[in-house]
């Protein structure tokens, strides 16, 4: 029954005093005091609050500070907080209720920033019936924007807000029609925090960890790998302040991924860079990978303890705890280490010469045998080749095949993975759709698989790193111990589970829409060559 | 969601005044409060600068149901609605006795709105009447602006009776000193003495004071242009004690 309010953003040509005159000639308007504002606005790196329809920002008048929960549309607060005592971060530093409910499953593990500041002026005027009632409120905002930390504030322009009285839903309605037959405004439907990221060239939903290329089939080879390349390489750099300042762990894990997909990328588009580049660059993109493991290992088992903990009886789930300090302490020493290397000429100078390789004119006379090809054709061809590698490899497995195998066919399977999202937009969405998702429930089996081994063997490690460096009590190793246990068993299950997963993707539909997709040179029919022979 | 009922048989007690304010103050607190002005004659209506018209009027109201909602305005400030007067009030009485347990329709029909109110005040007509019966059975707490005098004090003896009589347990009640004018010898007495008598009576009261009559005049809460008087001050001590009692 509460009418949303509305939102306008006015073109140039509107100024606040020709907004009040219009108004006031059409309405009967009273105006409370102009209202100073100071706001900025919080949300995830990757946009978590705002892909879940949430706002967070702080609003600060004088010493008084409010943190308020609202929809997209900036009003009509779910929630606020007068003068809070910290600022939240994470999930658990939430106020407890309606606001930790909602926003910590949707931030999970990542870490609030700020994502843009405003200051600015509000003209709040009342729009009266005959009895002098406030029948609706309008307020006009004359704004500024920066990017928390920085010096420079920009203009926003005009905006104009309506905010509905409940109950006088006709005055609404012709206030509105004015707006737009006699002052040619358009309802827009997103509110101060879209126009202050305009003010700074920005829009929501920025960033995002998620491949979203659209190429057209008849497209240079080396022209798409070079956009390929370029965006993940931004991904890279935009993750860095964050994996230093080590605000959450999943910097580095969009990281990891970013530069997990150019290696694969570089590999896996063949024939479309000279050979000599390829090398040049293969090994020191090799070497980021292995660099920001230890950091990483530390953060999953970090991120994972709890439900380790809870996975054991409740009687030992106290035992984990020394495990848990000593895991902070080695986060924290290999975190520091990785700064190390991302500060290190190495790092740095590689970033520079891939930015500076993939930023140079594609040659007009190119050596590389396919970059001048059609993406189309050398896309098509080169997923269907990992396909069948992946049909082949997976056929193969039988209850005795030693665990490397799948490990193999795991990474196989991730080579497809990220070709079919490299290039899903030259294929049609609906069937890309069906390939992703059977691939998805066989790659989450192997790599469940391999995952638990890993940790099995990791817990195993780091408890004699643990007896090592130091006395470790007992029941910690023992508790450890059954760790180690369910994590073999849930490995042993996620390997009966394999024939039934690759079934899935082995299946009549999945096969077909390959065949049919990608273009490949046609199996020679074996039933013909021996009739002829 | 809290349902607080400001009640007296008698009329001019200073019970809309009381009503409006005390809504406004829990307003401001941030609490959803809506007040319901159920006496024809529309008085906290024409204070909030509401028309006092409700479409289809209470014989739609209680046949239909469930659509208080519609019939909601925003007043002029945060937080706080009203749920116009009508008219038609004055036969609300006998809409009630066509329904199906009579004495509960109010309840039935304050009950959607718990979703969107922390506090509801209902401003009820003077009389004992099947209104205020109905008033009664869905308030969690009965404020009842008294006048210090020997009649008022029959009046709230009278309403005591009828409440034990018509077994309406569950309510607390809430009376207090209204109008109080200290130059009267009576309304002292009265301030001294019935304290010991009646332990439900409200610590504070309000005094017989220009500035809420010119609420008339303002057509808006004391708060909000006499906010540091005295009758203002006495309504925010009354506010902090009935909330403590609820």
């Amino acid at each position: 029954m509460i009418t949303p309010v509305s939102n306008y953003q006015l073109p140039t040509e509107w100024s606040l005093e020709a907004c009040l005159h219009a108004l006031g000639d059409a309405f009967p308007l009273d105006s409370d005091p102009d209202q100073g504002l100071v706001c900025t606005y919080f949300d995830t790196f990757d946009w978590r609050l705002y892909k879940g329809g949430e706002l967070l920002r702080l609003e600060q008048e004088g010493r008084e500070r409010h943190l308020i929960w609202s929809g997209l549309d900036d009003a009509n607060p779910r929630q606020s907080l007068r003068n809070p005592e910290r600022l939240p971060v994470f999930a658990p530093d939430l106020p407890p209720g309606a606001m930790a409910e909602r926003l910590g499953p949707l931030m999970a593990m990542r870490a609030l920033l700020p994502v843009v500041e405003v200051k600015s002026r509000m003209v709040i005027l009342r729009v009266l019936d005959d009895e002098e009632k406030t029948v609706l409120r309008i307020v006009l905002e004359e704004g500024q924007a920066r990017t928390p930390g920085s010096a420079s504030w920009h203009p926003m322009g005009l905006s104009l807000r309506l905010m509905p009285v409940r109950g006088y839903n006709e005055e609404l309605a012709e206030v509105k029609r004015f707006l737009r037959k006699k002052m040619g405004l358009r309802e827009c439907p997103e509110g101060r925090l879209a126009a202050a990221l305009a003010a700074l060239g920005r829009k929501p939903l920025d960033y995002s960890s998620k491949l979203d290329f659209h190429f057209s089939p008849d497209q240079r080879a080396d022209a798409v790998a070079r956009q390929i390349h370029l965006h993940l390489l931004n991904t890279i750099e935009a993750n860095i302040p964050g994996v230093k300042a080590a605000t959450d762990s999943e910097f580095l894990h969009d990281l990891r991924v970013a530069v997990r997909r150019t290696r694969s990328a570089l590999t896996q588009i063949k024939g479309v860079f000279e050979a000599q580049d390829l090398e040049r660059f293969k090994g020191r993109l090799a070497w980021v990978g292995a660099v920001t493991g230890p950091t990483r290992d530390m953060d999953v088992y970090l991120l994972g303890f709890d439900g380790y903990q809870n996975s054991l009886p409740k009687a030992f789930r106290k035992d984990l705890e020394p495990l848990r300090e000593f895991l902070i302490a080695h986060q924290a020493s290999e975190q520091q280490t990785l700064v190390n290397r991302i500060n290190s000429p190495h790092f740095r100078g590689l970033l520079k010469e891939w930015r500076e390789f993939l930023e140079a004119p594609p040659p007009q006379s190119p050596g590389a045998p396919k970059a001048r090809k059609k993406i189309a054709k050398v896309a098509g061809r080169r997923i269907y080749r990992v396909y069948e590698r992946v049909m082949i490899e997976g056929l193969m497995i039988l209850p005795n095949t030693p665990a490397e195998r799948l490990h193999e066919l795991r990474k196989e399977c991730k080579k497809l993975r990220y070709l079919l999202e490299f290039f899903q937009s030259l294929y049609p969405k609906k069937k890309i759709k069906v390939l992703v998702k059977a691939l998805k429930v066989l790659l989450d089996n192997l790599g469940e698989f391999q995952d638990y081994e890993v940790q099995a063997l990791k817990l195993r490690e780091l408890a004699h790193q643990m007896v090592a460096e130091g006395s470790v009590p007992a029941d910690t190793l023992l508790a450890m111990g059954m760790l180690v246990d369910g994590l073999l068993r849930r490995q042993q299950q996620a390997r009966e589970q394999f024939t039934e997963c690759f079934a899935v993707f082995s299946g009549r539909e999945v096969s077909d829409l390959f065949e049919t997709l990608f273009p490949h040179k046609p199996k020679p029919d074996l039933g013909e060559l021996g009739a002829g022979s | 969601m809290r349902i607080i009922g400001v009640y007296n048989i008698k009329g001019g007690v200073g019970k809309t005044a009381a009503a409006v304010n005390l809504a406004y103050l829990s307003a401001r607190e941030g609490y959803r409060t809506l007040i319901w002005d159920l006496d024809p004659q529309a008085a906290a209506t024409f204070y909030l600068r509401v028309k006092p018209e409700v479409k289809g009027g209470s014989r739609e109201m209680i046949k239909r149901g469930n659509e208080l909602d519609d019939h909601i305005k925003g007043s002029d400030f945060d937080n706080l609605d009203l749920l116009p007067a009508d008219f038609s009030y004055r036969n609300m009485d006998l809409m009630l006795g066509e329904a199906k347990k009579p004495a509960k329709q109010l309840l039935r029909l304050l009950r959607p709105l718990s979703e969107q109110y922390d506090r509801i005040f209902l401003d009820c007509p003077p009389s004992i009447s099947l209104v205020s019966e109905n008033i009664f059975r869905a308030a969690d707490g009965l404020l009842i602006p008294t006048i210090p005098t020997t009649l008022s004090l029959r009046t709230y003896r009278q309403l005591v009776e009828f409440l034990d009589g018509h077994r309406v347990n569950g309510v607390e009640r809430m009376p207090f000193f209204s109008m109080v004018d200290r130059r009267k010898r009576m309304h002292l007495d009265m301030l001294e003495q019935l304290p010991g008598r009646y332990p439900e009576l409200m610590k504070s009261f309000i005094p017989y004071a220009s500035e809420v009559e010119r609420m008339g005049i303002h057509r808006a809460p004391l708060s909000v242009y006499a906010a540091r008087s005295v009758a203002g001050d006495a309504y925010e001590r009354l506010w902090a004690e009935v909330k403590g009692r609820l």
